[in-house]
């Protein structure tokens, strides 16, 4: 190597190791599968309000569930933050989560929350069906996802199969409506020509560009798309009465079992369920707020008007099997 | 490459070799010193198989009816279609490319050297985003084709967008050393055949093709291993492969995950060993650069040469370039994204780009030293031990990222504490991209292995050099511009790695690739355009300032 390009390592490597040098407290570490733009603000505001350090590794709530699981016990982290409650009950089967306090567990709906206390919803998104305004009429969209199988719909109705967020929507569908309605609607779904899309963003932009007219998502992701792109002709429909087509999913929160940092952990959920920070959920990311007293965004619908059931969407063998039912309906 | 030689083979020759040589015990000491090195190499390499072989274990009754179930071997089917046309679409655009910048008088040569090695570094997952942005119905170029009558591109998607993507983003890979082939051979072969009446189509299959042959074949193997890899445009373009299977089942149903990524790393393997059976790199005779290299005149072809590699870089370079920054754009315009916020975010870059720079950096000289010694042993000592570590190395490449990176943490938290300290350190994400991409550095030693001359290692024994100084002194600097390519093509890819880089950094070092991927989970493309910009940018000045410009041999 020439002498140009060993300066140009030498200055690299100094840079790095002056950034290494901390300060050597002893941080508090959160596992975060809720994305930095959603929620890093709010683990700032945290640390400066109660003078503790935070260390935050961000990735996707699968992953950062198989990480915890290969750590075990010598996980550096302290708190997991899930996008779902499915990941939640992957790490409570393997023992690795702790239980909440009895104060945490009362601030919010029981709902949403797991029954032996390991996890705590902190937010939640609802399932609503995007829609092009150019495309489709308001008035033309069905009561109930139920009826998506119809062949008014066909080609028209897009699918993200892999992504978590349908898949707790499936099994809730199987909890609520039966192991053979859910079976019937997928393969109906699949039968009817629904496309498949990576995930709801894609959806989401292929609604809005009109290369499909519908599709199945989270309703925070049109928010985000209009913030964009304000011209974007895509708009949220909410099925009413409390369809299974709009379920609430929660985003949660645990504090792992092999914590020596309880009390900072405690501290740190009890500031996610403070009212301002259930504040900040509602108006920067426009989901709903869970702990009681706090209102969501005036563009939701209020919370108590959604007959979201309680169902148990953290059970790690019937993900598996919603998983199986997908994979037989042939939309994979 | 003959396996069949065994390890006391490999002594023999050595201590024959050093005869003349002033230290009789000299060569047979770094023989078997090389060997200990190497074996230590595989162990480190082998560690993520262990790790997926023993998981997949579990349950051990429904291993092979698993591993055989109609689903995993239809998903592997597909893997293996999808991989195969990727590698041949590549190769042809690789090797037409490289001959054309080589060999014709195709006008502006420099700026297509420059540009087509650059959509190597562009992540295969923003590749499809974009393109999907721009093609597919209601897309921003859709839109403009159609107002010149040409159709929705309908279709862009499954097999059919996976192939054109990959295929896109990959044909560097043999391209690359393929150039650097043609620039080495002498042309007089191809002069002679000229003289004597053949067409230059005709001396490009006769003679130029079987001469880059070992290159191809090296290219096209890690096009291969690249694409049964893939996830993110596979995903994107909804296409079933294995690495699909794979993502989708790994947290509800991780035996099955666990099991289908080991079967990706033994088709890895069994195409490493397919391929030594077809490519026998053996050394060349005589490579010297030509004073004036042998050019055809491409006549009445020359707008046609000059429109396919423009469609090429416009496609794979130009559209994603142009794509992000049109949404960077939009987002100042359009969005809520104020100019002076937009100033902001591009300031927000500089950390991230340093840490990439420096992860992969290390990366790349780390996998260098490790790796060329395995090729130094596969091509210079036939034997067992280099056949075997050279296909656990190349085998690695196709694992998934997150394989490894879970790999990395079991050995690190279940060893020695004194291992335990490098958890969540940058030594163990330099490691993890050493060990995912070592391959790419590894094929590409073996070139330049096997390019050092014999008659001047013979030359130099002559006349007593000790094998010591031969390596030091001879053919190190002869194999230098080879193994930096190789080092440039690890840097490539460690820069744009995304799920170990995730698990593993040390928290709070973000890279490039965590930025992009920050920007798109949140839906705000023009953060992730801004670092996608940064990213190649970054990616381009180092790669010319550490590899292509010092070595305009390039292997």
């Amino acid at each position: 190597m020439n002498r140009k390009g060993v300066a140009v390592l030498a200055a690299l490597a100094l840079v790095v190791a002056l950034a290494a040098c901390d300060d050597g407290r002893d941080p508090l570490t959160i596992y975060s599968g809720r994305d930095e733009a959603l929620i890093g603000p709010l683990l700032e505001q945290f640390a400066d309000a109660n003078d503790v350090d935070i260390d935050v590794r961000y990735g996707e709530t699968a992953d950062l569930a198989l990480l915890l699981a290969e750590e075990g016990e010598n996980t550096p982290a302290d708190v997991f933050l899930s996008q779902s409650p499915g990941a939640v009950g992957f790490l409570a089967n393997e023992g690795l989560l702790g239980r909440l306090s009895a104060d945490e567990l009362s601030a919010v709906d029981a709902r949403f929350e797991s029954d032996d206390g390991r996890w705590i919803g902190l937010s939640a998104r609802q399932r609503v069906l995007v829609y092009n305004e150019e495309l489709v009429d308001e008035a033309d969209l069905p009561e109930s996802v139920l009826d998506l199988t119809d062949e008014t719909y066909s080609g028209d109705v897009a699918l993200a199969p892999t992504n978590g967020s349908f898949q707790d929507f499936v099994s809730a569908m199987r909890q609520i409506e039966g192991e053979d309605v859910a079976a019937q609607w997928l393969s109906d779904m699949q039968a009817n020509g629904s496309p498949t899309y990576a995930d709801n963003s894609s959806i989401v932009d292929a609604v809005a560009r009109g290369e499909v007219p519908m599709g199945l998502v989270n309703h925070y992701y049109n928010f985000r798309k209009l913030e964009e792109d304000p011209d974007a002709p895509s708009r949220n429909y909410v099925f009413p009465n409390g369809d299974v087509g709009s379920l609430l999913i929660a985003s949660t929160a645990s504090v792992l079992a092999s914590t020596d940092k309880q009390d900072d952990a405690g501290m740190f959920i009890d500031f996610l369920l403070s009212d301002d920070a259930q504040q900040f959920y509602s108006d920067e990311t426009f989901e709903y707020p869970l702990a009681e007293g706090v209102e969501p965004s005036a563009d939701l619908p209020p919370l108590e008007s959604l007959e979201t059931p309680d169902i148990d969407l953290n059970d790690l063998g019937s993900l598996q099997e919603t998983a199986r039912l997908i994979e037989e309906s042939g939309l994979l | 490459m003959s396996a069949t030689t065994g390890d006391d083979g490999i002594v023999t020759q050595t201590s024959a070799e050093s005869a003349p040589a002033p230290g009789p015990g000299r060569d047979r000491r770094r023989g078997s010193g090389l060997v200990i090195f190497v074996l230590a190499v595989a162990v480190l390499f082998a560690a993520p198989f262990l790790h997926l072989a023993v998981r997949s274990l579990e349950q051990a009754g429904t291993f092979v009816d698993e591993m055989t179930s109609t689903n995993a071997l239809g998903s592997l089917g597909r893997s293996i279609t999808l991989a195969a046309a990727v590698s041949v679409a590549a190769a042809t655009i690789g090797v037409s490319a490289a001959w054309l910048v080589t060999r014709t008088d195709i006008p502006g040569r420099a700026i297509w050297r420059a540009l087509l090695p650059v959509p190597l570094v562009i992540p295969s997952y923003i590749g499809a985003f974009v393109m999907i942005a721009a093609f597919a119905q209601g897309g921003a170029l859709a839109t403009m084709l159609s107002a010149f009558g040409v159709g929705q591109v309908s279709g862009f998607r499954g097999f059919f967008g996976s192939f054109v993507v990959l295929t896109l983003f990959t044909y560097p890979y043999v391209y690359l050393p393929v150039q650097a082939r043609f620039r080495q051979l002498p042309s007089s072969l191809e002069e002679s055949a000229r003289l004597l009446g053949a067409r230059p189509l005709g001396t490009f299959w006769s003679i130029a093709l079987p001469q880059a042959r070992g290159a191809i074949v090296a290219g096209g193997l890690l096009v291969f291993l690249y694409t049964v890899s893939d996830f993110g445009v596979v995903q994107l373009m909804r296409y079933d492969t294995l690495t699909r299977v794979i993502y989708s089942t790994r947290l509800i149903d991780s035996l099955t995950s666990v099991r289908l990524s080991l079967m990706l790393g033994i088709l890895a393997i069994a195409v490493v060993v397919a391929e030594r059976g077809f490519a026998r790199r053996g050394r060349m005779r005589d490579p010297k650069r030509e004073a004036r290299p042998l050019q055809y005149r491409l006549g009445r072809w020359r707008p046609a040469a000059t429109l396919s590699l423009a469609g090429i870089v416009g496609l794979a370079l130009i559209t994603p370039v142009a794509v992000c920054v049109w949404w960077a754009f939009r987002g100042v315009v359009r969005g809520d994204t104020p100019a002076s916020e937009f100033f902001t975010s591009a300031a927000d870059l500089v950390r991230p780009a340093l840490n990439t720079s420096v992860a992969a950096v290390a990366a790349a000289l780390t996998a260098v030293v490790l790796v060329a010694p395995v090729a130094y042993l596969a091509v210079r000592r036939p034997g067992r031990v280099g056949a075997t570590a050279s296909a656990i190395v190349l085998g690695g490449f196709a694992l998934p990222g997150l394989s490894i990176a879970l790999s990395l943490v079991y050995f690190t938290l279940s060893g020695a504490s004194w291992i335990g300290g490098i958890y969540q350190t940058l030594p163990l994400l330099v490691l993890a991209y050493v060990i995912h991409f070592g391959a790419q550095a590894m094929n590409v030693a073996a070139v330049a292995v096997g390019s050092v001359p014999v008659r001047v290692e013979d030359a130099a024994r002559t006349l007593g050099v000790s094998a010591t100084q031969r390596l030091w002194r001879i053919e190190l600097p002869l194999m230098l511009p080879g193994l930096m390519s190789g080092a440039g093509l690890v840097l490539m890819s460690a820069m744009k790695e995304l799920p170990a880089t995730l698990l593993l950094a040390p928290i709070g070092f973000e890279t490039l690739s965590v930025k992009i991927w920050t920007g798109t989970e949140s839906a705000r493309f023009a953060d992730a355009s801004l670092a996608c910009l940064a990213l190649i940018l970054t990616s381009g000045v180092l790669t010319w300032l550490l590899v292509i410009r010092r070595s305009d041999t390039l292997i």
